[in-house]
C-alpha cells in the first residue's frame, strides 16, 4: 500500500518549487519521462471489470524499462477521514517490454495513454518519500509520444507518495503530511480527486524563493 | 547465465511413470559421480479466464501459464505458448493477477527433487506433482552446462552429455527415456544467449508434451 497526496501548480512557479524541493530533500533531482498506458478488461472478462497500468520509463539506460502497476481502492472509514493523505493499495512489478502484448492477448484494451514529463525527488524522511512534478500530455495518435501535447497547458501536477504497510501507515501518513506543510506556500496537496486549485500565495512565495536563490527579484 | 536443457521422461507405450523411475534416475546421477547439492523446487500454474457470462467465449488464450523457477526466486514467468510469448516479471505480479480477478489458477503443479554437480554440469532431477496430491505425474531433468551461455555453442557438448546419460541409464532397463524438446527460441523473441525466459519456455513446452503423452499412461 501507499500514502499519496497531489496538487497542481502553474508552470511559471515550477522552477521555484524545484529550488524549494532541492533544499528540503538534499538529493539531486531525477528527470522524469514516463509513458503511462491504462488498460481495461473487455466486457465479459473477470469477476468485475479491472484496470491495470503499464508504465514505460523512457529515460532508463540502456533501454526503457516497463512496470505493471495496480492501484486498488482507498482506505475508508473514520480512521481514513481523520488523516489528510489517501492510503490505498498499490502493487508494482517490473516486467519485460512485451508485457503490453501479453495484456492485449489476455483480453485487456487500451483505455487511454499519457506522457508525463518533469522531474522527481526520492528521499528518506521517516518514510521513503517520492515527489514528482510533471506536465501531463496526451497523444493525438496512438503511442505518438513525440507529438504529445499538454492536457492542461500552463499547469503541472505535483504528486507525493510513500510506500506503507498496514502496520506503519499512520506514521508514514504523518511524515507525508508534515513534509507537505513545507510546500504549502507554493502548492496545496490533498487526497487525489479532491481538487483544491492553485495556491493564491504561490506568486509571492515563488518570487521570494527565486530571489533567495539569486534569481529574479520582486 | 549457463545454457540449460529441460528433459522429460517419456514412458514406453503402455508403461507408466513411477517413483521407482525417479529413484533409479537419481541413483544413476550419483553412480556417474554426481555430487548431491540439495533440494530444488519450481512451481507452475495454469490460468483460466474468469468469465461473467459463461455462454460467450471471447477469443482468450487457453494455454496461459505462470512459472516460478528455483534459481530465480524473485521473478515470475508467463508463457502463452500459442502466441509464442514469454514475459518476465517480478514475483509481485502474482498479487496483481489476484487483484485483477480476471484469471484464476486452475491447476497448480510442483516440480521438486535433488540438485547435483557433475564436473561442469549441474543436474536437477525431480518429480512433477499436482498441488494437494502426492501422485507423480512425470519426471523432469534439467541439464545445465555452467561454462557456456550460448545455446548454439553449447549444443554439441549438451548432445554428447545426453548421449552419455542415456547410455548410463540404459543399464537399468527402465521402460522409457528422457526426451529433449527441440525448440525454436527465436519464435519467442529470445536470442542465442541463455536467459531464465528460455527456461520458462522449456517448462511450458515440456508440460504440453507431458500432458499429451505421459498423463494418460499415468492414469492408466
Amino acid at each position: 500500500m501507499e500514502c499519496v497526496v497531489q496538487g497542481i501548480i502553474e508552470t511559471q512557479h515550477v522552477e521555484a518549487l524545484e529550488i524549494l524541493l532541492q533544499g528540503l530533500c538534499g538529493v539531486q533531482r531525477e528527470r522524469l519521462r514516463v509513458h503511462e498506458l491504462t488498460l481495461k478488461s473487455v466486457p465479459n472478462l473477470g469477476v468485475v471489470s479491472s484496470e491495470v497500468r503499464l508504465l514505460c520509463d523512457l529515460d532508463q539506460q540502456p533501454e526503457p524499462t516497463w512496470t505493471v502497476k495496480h492501484v486498488g481502492g482507498a482506505m475508508r472509514g473514520a480512521g481514513a477521514d481523520q488523516i489528510s493523505v489517501m492510503v490505498r493499495t498499490m502493487i508494482e512489478s517490473k516486467v519485460s517490454k512485451n508485457a503490453l502484448r501479453m495484456f492485449y492477448s489476455l483480453g485487456y484494451k487500451l483505455d487511454h495513454e499519457l506522457l508525463k514529463v518533469g522531474f522527481a525527488f526520492h528521499f528518506q524522511r521517516t518514510a521513503h518519500i517520492s515527489v514528482s512534478v510533471s506536465s501531463v500530455n496526451k497523444m493525438p495518435k496512438i503511442h505518438a509520444i513525440d507529438e504529445a501535447v499538454p492536457v492542461t497547458p500552463g499547469m503541472q501536477i505535483v504528486v507525493v507518495t510513500a510506500p506503507a504497510t498496514p502496520e506503519n501507515y499512520s506514521e508514514v501518513a504523518a511524515a507525508v503530511s508534515s513534509f507537505c506543510e513545507f510546500l504549502a506556500p507554493l502548492v496545496h496537496l490533498s487526497k487525489p480527486f479532491i481538487s483544491t486549485g492553485v495556491v493564491p500565495t504561490a506568486a509571492a512565495a515563488a518570487a521570494s524563493l527565486m530571489s533567495d536563490g539569486g534569481g529574479t527579484t520582486l | 547465465m549457463p545454457v540449460k536443457w529441460v528433459l522429460y521422461w517419456q514412458p514406453n507405450q503402455g508403461s507408466t511413470v513411477s517413483t521407482q523411475i525417479l529413484n533409479e534416475s537419481a541413483q544413476c546421477v550419483e553412480s556417474i559421480n554426481g555430487v548431491k547439492e540439495g533440494r530444488w523446487k519450481a512451481a507452475l500454474n495454469y490460468y483460466k479466464p474468469m468469465l461473467r457470462d459463461q455462454s460467450t467465449h471471447p477469443d482468450l488464450p487457453r494455454d496461459f501459464l505462470g512459472i516460478s523457477l528455483a534459481d530465480q526466486p524473485t521473478k515470475y514467468y508467463f508463457v502463452i505458448r500459442s502466441q509464442r510469448l514469454v514475459v518476465e516479471a517480478d514475483a509481485s505480479i502474482q498479487l496483481i493477477m489476484e487483484k485483477l480477478q480476471s484469471y484464476k489458477s486452475k491447476v497448480s503443479i510442483y516440480f521438486d527433487g535433488f540438485q547435483y554437480l557433475l564436473g561442469d554440469f549441474r543436474l536437477r532431477v525431480g518429480r512433477v506433482v499436482p498441488v494437494h496430491s502426492e501422485t507423480i505425474r512425470g519426471i523432469v531433468m534439467e541439464v545445465e552446462y555452467l561454462p557456456i551461455s550460448s545455446m548454439e555453442k553449447a549444443r554439441k557438448v549438451m548432445e554428447e552429455f545426453v548421449e552419455i546419460w542415456h547410455e548410463a541409464l540404459s543399464k537399468r532397463s527402465l521402460s522409457g527415456r528422457f526426451v529433449n524438446t527441440e525448440l525454436n527460441f527465436g519464435e519467442f523473441g529470445l536470442a542465442d544467449t541463455y536467459t531464465p525466459q528460455h527456461t520458462g519456455v522449456q517448462y511450458a513446452i515440456v508440460m504440453a508434451h507431458m500432458i499429451a503423452t505421459v498423463q494418460p499412461a499415468a492414469r492408466g
